[in-house]
Formats: C-alpha cells, structure tokens, sequence
C-alpha cells in the first residue's frame, strides 16, 4: 500500500536546499529518512503541515556533521587568518620604510577623504524630518533670455494656476520674504520670516510646540516663531498673544512656536507669517512685490504634494500649456516652469534665488575629485611599492604553494595584508581628521553652507567600510600579482627580474602620480596669483585710510555732523553701495524720451565723493556743496556711458539732457566725466556709469582719517554711534577689508587646492622615494661591477636616474596641459585675469625637479658610495 | 574508552540495541516518539546516532531501500561491543541509586 506514494513531491526549494548544504556521504540516507517521514507526515496531516514538517527538518539538520566542508579548508579557518594576520604583522613591522611611506601617504588621504565623507553626510541629511519628504516638490523657472540659471522662484499665481488644472496636487504652498527689524530690550535684531500658506502644516512636518496648526496662520498679521527665535526674544515667558512689530511691515501676534527642529531643513527661516497679511498689506498700499503678477518671478516659492498615482511629468505637461498661454516673446519675462523633487534640492543642482543655503552639487563633487586624487596617488604607491617588494615574497609564496595553499588563498592573504594597513593608516587618519576638521569648518564657505560635520557612530561604521574597501582595491593588484608565481620558480629565485619589477605599469602610476601633483600645483600657484592679481590691481580709485560705515537706515546728514567734531576725520562722504564688492545697481537712461535706452549701473553719492575716492574728471565738473536741488538734477558719467550714449568727445556729453529711468522718469543734466575706474565685481569689466546726487538711497558713510593707528580711532566713532543710534550696533570697516571679506572665497578655495596639493605632491614624492630606492637596491651588483671596472660616479648616477628623468619629462608635459587647458576655463570668466605666464610653468617644474633630483640622487649617490666588496662578496 | 554517555544519547542507544540490525534515524525517532511519548526532532536522534559512532558505541553500514524512500538506502546502526558495556554500566549506575532508596519511600506511591 505504501508503495503509491512515490509520486508525491515534498517542498521542491527544501529539497534543493538540503542537497545543496548536505555533504555527499549523508545526503543519501537523511534525504531517504526525510522523505519517508514527509509521507507519514502527508498521509496522517494533509501536504500543507507535511510541507512545513519538511522544511523544519530540514532547517534542523544543518549542524556540524551534515555541512559539506570546502575541499580546500581540512585545517582550522580561523587559524590559518591568524596565521595572514601575523605574518601581515611582521611584514609591515620588518619593512618599516614601506610601512611609514604608504601609512602617512594613505592616513593623509584618508583624512581628507574621512571629511568628505562627513560633509556629504551633512548634505544628505537634509529635510530627512520632513515625512512628506519623497512626495514633495516645488516649481522652477528659467529663461531663455540672460543667464541661463534656473530659478527657484517663480511667478505668484502659477501655484493656483496650475492646481485648478492638475488634479493631482494638492496641498499648495506659498512663501514669500517677510524681512525687517524687530525690537527687543532697545536693541533692534533683523528678523528672517516667511510668509507661508495657511495648510503649511499639511505639508510640512513642523511640529507646534503651543498653538494649533489648523489655524495658526489663517488671520492676517498672524506669526509663528521658531523655538530659539522665541527664546530669543521672550526669554521664558509665553510668546503667545504676544505681538510682534516688523520693520515696516505691520504688528504681528504671535499664534504659535514650533519645536526645535529635528535636523536640518533647506528652507532658511526665522518665523512663519500668514500669508493673508500681504493682502492686507497691499491694502494699506504698502507694495508687495507684484503678488498676483504674471510678470514678477523673484518673489514666491511654491511646493506641494503630488498624489499618488500621479507623476512630474504629468504635470510638466500642464505647466508648458500655462507658460504658452501666459506670455509670449514680447512679455517681459517668457520663462520655462519645470518640477523640482525636495529630495534633489539639497543636495542638488546649483540655483538662484534660493530659500535657504544649501550647497550646489558641483562644489561636492569638486571636493570629491580632490579628495580622490591624493586617494589614488596614496594607493599608487601602495600598488607600486608592494608590486616592488614582490622579490621579497618570492620565498615565502613558494613554499606556502608547496605546502598546499591554493592561490585564491594567498590573494586572500595578501588583501588581509593591505586590508591590516588601511586599517592601520585609518586610525591615524582620524588623528589628522582632528586637526583637520576645524581647519575646515573655520573655512567662510562651511559658516556660509552651514556645514556641520558631526563624527557619529554611524560615521564611523563608515570610515571602517571605506578603509576596508580601500585595503581591498589597493591590495588587489599585488595580490593577484604575488600569487600568481610558480611554486618551483619561486623557490628557486628563478622569477626574471625584469617580470618582477613590473616595469610597464608601475611607470604609468608614477607618470600619473606626477601628473596629478602637476596639476594641482599649478592650479594652486594659479589661483594664487590671480587673487594677488585682484588685490594688487589698481582699480583707479584710492582705498587708503578710509572707514566705512554701514548706515544701517540711520539719517546720513545726522551721523555727519557728529562726526565731523572728531579731529582725525578729514573728510566724509556717502555712498549706496561699495565698489567691488559683488554687489551693483542697474538702471536704465536715453538721450532722448524715443532713443534706444542704454543700461547703466549707477552709484549714489554726495559731492565729497570724488575727493575721497580720488577719482579723475575728465572733463566738467563735481557736484557743488550746499546746492542740493541743482545737485538732484546733475549727474555724473563714465568714459564708457560717454561711448554708450553715441558722444564723440568728453566735452560734448557736458550739458546734454539725459532721462533717467526711476520709477517717474529723472531729468538731468550731465556735469562731469569721470575718468574709468573698475566699481564691479571682479569678473565684470568696467561697464557705463552713472553717478548721481540721492541721499535718500544712501547706505554707507565712507570716512577719510589722517590716522593710522585704527584702533583709536575705531574707538572713538563706536563712542559717537552708540549716543547717535544705541539700537545698532556699529558696522565699520576699512575700505579694503571689506573686499577682503569679499575675496575670502577665493581665499578658501586656494586653502583647499593648495593644501590638496601639497599633500599630493609629498605623497608622490614618498612614493618616487620607495620606488627608487628599490630600483637602486635591485641593480647594486650592476653598480659595484661598473664601479670595480671603473665607470665613474657621474655616469653611474645618470644611468640610475635616467629611467626617472624620462618618467618626469612625460608627467610634465601632460600634466601643464591639462593644467593649462582646466584652468583656462574659470580663469576665462574674469574680465580680469592673471596670465598663465613662463614663471608658473617654470617654477612648478623646478621645483617638481627639485623633489625628484633630491629623491633619487640621494639614493643613487648612496648606492654609488658603497664599496663593491660588500655587495659582491656574496657571489 | 572513557567516553561519557549522554543521557539522551543512552536512550537512543537503547533503541539501536532494541531493533537489532534494523535501526536508522527514522526508526529510533519514531520509536522514541511511540513508546516513550517524547517528542523528538529527526534531526537531534540523527545527531545523536554520529555522537555515538564517533564515540564507537555503534557501528553504521548502508542498508536497503525499503519504504517511502525513492530508492535512497537507510544507514543502519548496530551496536558494537563497547556500546553494550556502557549500556550496562548505565543500567547498573541506575540500580545503584535504585538501590539507595529506602524502602517505605517507595512504598507509598
């Protein structure tokens, strides 16, 4: 009767699985008991029970008597890797100059690449609180028309537009700016708000620690504080009810405090404000920017949810059919409106007009790229070094192959020996990520990113991954290499020389590793010389012993006349904005009402300006003191405006009539022109000026003082302000340190290229040290022969360093190329520029010269100085 | 020589002893399973049965194919000579204790 069951087939995947793990001499009478019972369990509970009996006992069989052994593995495993470990141990012990070459060069590396690591961790952690984070997103736009940079603002209405079209989203969310001073205990603090949409709490998950999200911004002139803004400001009493006074943007109550964030978010804001306020606002005739305006895309941020079961490009097709509708060629903008993901907002590609300061994608990937260089220059040298010392190892692979060890096994070995090493490098590398990591958070960039680079576990976990990655890939090389030799060749010491050494590939690492070095080097001289260039240049105007002070809305005429009683100021003027630091006002201007209009950048200033600054008139005169009204309807132009507006000569321009666009259209009269001088930010050239007569758009008061010690001085105007404005703090600084606070940038960047540089240069140099020395070591017979037959020093020094030399020459020449044609690139944006110039090329060659000669002469004199009779004695 | 025997170990020894020349995993798990009403997992009597070659207390061979098997043969235990004396010096380690007991303890169940 029993016999019929042999058709029926227990869990196929069990089955399998018990072949698979069961060694052969068992398999055959387990797999019989196994089945017999499958069929007692089947005829007595039914297939389903039956099938779970089986796999249970299947899973229960496995243990130490049913696991096949691999074939290769009759000894203990965890001996054997003690056995790697230590050998590994001894050798990185033994050969202590290899170990100190590649430790420091990868440890240094490492650390860099350790602070990369952290940064993009920073950047990723962005928004991650948000739990609507994968179904938000926001619009763009960008124009065809001038840069071709999109923006993450668009037009007022397009949200609404766009949502009575799609059905899909929902959830919309405007923000506008909302900026301005706020009074607190006599002092007055600026504020960073944001008018937001009343279901900003649908979308966004900011948590209220008091107040009620469903109606905390539904009243006009409604506010809810962030939590530190409110501790700020109230200190520990109930901010609720409380109110608010905004800069000239209305009274606020307060209806709600958010708790402390739970990480970082890329919208940059102090307080939520309703967004019924600007309506109320527009009512009392305050401007709003255009609100409602097709036209006006600088103003709202719009995000929102996308159903499910909706996509992007869905509603990408929605928002070509509005931006057809909405403009055309003659409009004043004619943008195209694109779907921007939260998640790819930061990090994510570089746009304007952002919400909060999150870092561009390219500056990552630049510092990546550093980063990986001096990583691969510190694993050529591990690669070229260990493919070097193989002569070494000869022995000892011979007999571990005669002994039995397979070559999969001795390739382990050899990674387990890198493996040890990066390890070994990576506790070091998070010594030098202690010095390193506050050298790099003081950067401007990292408080300018709001760059937080915390060393957490999970960090660590990671730091570990990576070193061991990196042993991994470094080790590969020389360990396939290492193993592959034959038992018999290798204990006799009969592996050529020449397919020991490798030759082929451990030139092309040096030749790369130069080449890198090369670079860099001349990238950093480069971005040296071009920040001295912009500092040193003579813009045509003085910046010598002047002060400036930011008005910070404070009456200038006032603020004058107190100054004028100390005796070291010898002359004050005022000024809307300080030249050359990235900052300009355009404006528009004709000859007459129906001429084509010219575009102007234009200063304000009063009539001590030209003294002060010791700018040059070509020809007319300045503004005249005391004669306001006259001065209102004269302006001043530039070399440039003279050539823009069509005059021939200085003296033509003296007199005309020219209309100045400014809301209604100015009138004035051209007095004067000035000689050219450079006002714009360094990448721009000098382009058509005006300067006109305006003390209401004053933002600067711009002191000449005949002292030079500034302390005092500082001292002294800090006394006056404080009586003259007690909410403000002062805000005063040389002329030129102001644009070097400008500058600080390009600053930054050189710290980092520079230091990259360096570091990649002495890591070359150390790997060019092991190898030549190596080199030399492995032809000492062929010296001390040379020697005894009586070559002469010079001619041995040259044959040892001949091979190098060529190398060298190769890395040269390609890496200026590269260098020059990389640099080109940004060096190109600047109107004004260093040049490439001999000196840079010639300098870095030198030097590179320098390191090279200094490395292998050392060796090759060494090797030369040494009496033959030691080496030869042997043979 | 001196090996220990398990006390499962001695139960399943039993067994093999009991089903002289027909004794394989399945058999003692059954038998485990029906006489004594404990159960046991296949896998821990097949456990027990290696333990007990390793230690010589049995010996295995192949056997038939005989039953639900799809032609896969049993490994059958036999009992060695060495396995008989632990057995026995088990039994009589038992009746020493069994001895030890007073009379009325026993008496009164």
């Amino acid at each position: 009767m029993q016999e019929q069951w042999h058709d029926i087939d227990p869990p196929k995947r069990a089955e399998q699985f018990f072949e698979w793990y069961c060694n052969d001499w068992l398999v055959e009478t387990i797999g019989g008991d196994l089945y017999e019972r499958y069929i007692d369990n089947y005829s007595k509970y039914g297939r389903k029970k039956a099938n779970r009996k089986y796999w249970f006992d299947v899973i229960r069989f496995i243990n130490r008597h049913t696991l096949k052994r691999s074939k290769n593995s009759k000894f203990n495993n965890m001996s054997i890797f003690n056995n790697y470990v230590k050998v590994g141990f001894r050798n990185l012990v033994r050969n202590r100059a290899f170990t100190v070459i590649n430790t420091l060069g990868l440890s240094v590396s490492m650390a860099v690449c350790l602070i990369i690591i952290l940064l993009i961790n920073d950047q990723l952690s962005y928004d991650k609180f948000q739990l609507n984070r994968d179904s938000i997103y926001r619009f763009t736009h960008s124009r065809a028309e001038g840069i071709n940079l999109g923006m993450a603002t668009i037009p007022h209405p397009l949200g609404a537009e766009a949502q009575k079209r799609f059905a899909g989203m929902t959830e919309v969310v405007n923000f506008h700016r909302l900026g301005g001073e706020v009074e607190s205990n006599g002092k007055a603090l600026d504020i960073f708000g944001l008018y937001a949409s009343p279901n900003l709490f649908e979308l966004f998950s900011y948590k209220l620690k008091s107040g009620d999200p469903k109606t905390a911004l539904v009243e006009p002139y409604s506010i809810v504080l962030k939590a530190e803004i409110a501790e700020k400001f109230f200190k520990d009493e109930d901010p609720i009810g409380k109110e608010m006074k905004i800069g000239n943007r209305g009274t606020y109550k307060i209806t709600g405090v958010l708790e402390k964030l739970p990480g970082k978010t890329h919208i940059r804001f102090d307080a939520f404000a309703s967004e019924s306020s600007t309506a109320a606002l527009t009512e009392k005739g305050l401007d709003m920017w255009g609100l409602n305006n097709w036209q006006n895309g600088s103003q709202t941020w719009t995000y929102f949810k996308l159903q499910e079961g909706y996509g992007p490009e869905q509603l990408q097709v929605v928002l070509d059919e509005i931006a057809a509708e909405f403009y055309n060629e003659d409009s004043d903008m004619n943008p195209t409106f694109d779907i921007q993901a939260m998640s790819n907002i930061t990090p994510g590609p570089l746009y304007g007009n952002q919400i909060g300061d999150g870092m561009p994608n390219f500056f990552v990937i630049g510092l990546s790229i550093l980063a990986g260089l001096i990583m691969v220059c510190a694993a050529f040298n591990y690669t070229n070094l260990s493919a070097a010392r193989a002569v070494t190892r000869t022995k000892e692979v011979g007999v571990r192959k005669v002994m039995g060890a397979k070559r999969g096994q001795l390739t382990f070995q050899f990674i387990i020996e890198s493996i040890l090493l990066s390890l070994f490098s990576l506790v070091l590398a998070v010594v030098f990520l202690r010095f390193l990591k506050p050298a790099f958070e003081g950067l401007q960039i990292s408080s300018m990113l709001n760059w937080q680079l915390e060393l957490t576990t999970t960090s660590y976990v990671q730091f570990v991954g990576f070193a061991i990655v990196l042993g991994i890939v470094t080790g590969l090389f020389p360990s396939l290499y290492l193993s592959s030799f034959n038992a018999i060749n290798a204990m006799k010491g009969a592996l050529s020389k020449k397919k020991l050494s490798g030759w082929a590939l451990r030139k092309t690492l040096i030749v790369v590793q130069f080449m890198i070095s090369i670079v860099l080097i001349t990238s950093s001289v480069l971005v040296y010389k071009q920040i001295q260039y912009i500092v040193d240049k003579d813009y045509g105007y003085t910046k010598e012993n002047i002060i400036n002070i930011d008005l910070q809305g404070q009456d200038y005429a006032t603020l004058k006349t107190e100054l004028e009683t100390l005796p070291f100021i010898e002359n004050i003027t005022a000024s809307n904005i300080i030249p050359n630091t990235g900052v300009s006002n355009f404006t528009e201007a004709w000859r007459e009402t129906k001429d084509e209009s010219v575009d102007l950048n234009y200063l304000s200033v009063d009539e001590n300006y030209l003294d002060i600054l010791e700018l040059d008139l070509v020809a007319g005169e300045n503004f005249k003191k005391d004669a306001e009204s006259l001065n209102r309807k004269s302006v001043l132009i530039n070399e440039k405006a003279l050539e823009a507006f069509g005059f021939q000569t200085p003296l033509d321009a003296l007199g005309e009539t020219l209309y100045i666009e400014e809301g209604d259209t100015l009138v004035a009269n051209v007095i004067g022109v000035l000689k050219d001088f450079n006002y714009q930010f360094i990448f721009v050239g000098i382009e058509p000026l005006l300067i006109k007569f305006e003390p209401e758009s004053y933002q600067y008061a711009q002191l000449k003082i005949s002292g030079f010690d500034l302390t005092e001085e500082m001292v002294a105007i800090d006394k006056i302000w404080d009586e003259f404005d007690p909410k403000h703090e002062l805000k005063a600084q040389t002329f030129q340190g102001q644009q070097d606070e400008f500058n600080k940038f390009f600053y930054d960047i050189l710290y980092i290229v520079g230091l990259i540089a360096v570091l990649s240069i002495s890591i070359a140099g150390m790997g060019l040290l092991g190898i030549s020395a190596f080199a030399i070591q492995a032809r000492m017979k062929e010296v001390s022969i040379r020697k005894v037959l009586g070559a002469n020093v010079k001619s041995i020094i040259f044959m040892l360093s001949r091979s190098f030399i060529i190398m060298l020459s190769i890395a040269l020449i390609l890496g200026f190329s590269i260098a020059y044609l990389g640099n080109k690139v940004w060096l190109d944006m600047f109107a004004y520029r260093t040049n490439f110039g001999f000196d840079i090329f010639f300098f870095t060659a030198l030097g590179l010269i320098g390191v090279a000669v200094a490395t292998i002469g050392w060796q090759a004199i060494r090797a030369t100085s040494t009496n033959p009779a030691s080496t030869l004695r042997d043979d | 020589m001196n090996q220990k025997l398990g006390e499962f170990e001695e139960i399943v020894l039993l067994f093999v002893a009991a089903q002289h020349e027909a004794a394989y995993g399945l058999s003692v798990t059954k038998a485990i399973e029906d006489e004594l009403g404990r159960s046991v997992t296949m896998s821990s009597v097949h456990t027990a049965l290696y333990r007990l070659e390793e230690k010589g207390f049995v010996e295995s061979k192949l056997g038939d194919a005989e039953g639900n098997r799809r032609g896969r043969r049993k490994r059958i235990f036999v009992i060695t000579a060495q396995g008989k004396t632990a057995l026995h010096e088990a039994r009589d380690a038992r009746m020493r204790v069994w001895d030890m007991i007073p009379d009325f303890v026993m008496k009164f169940v």
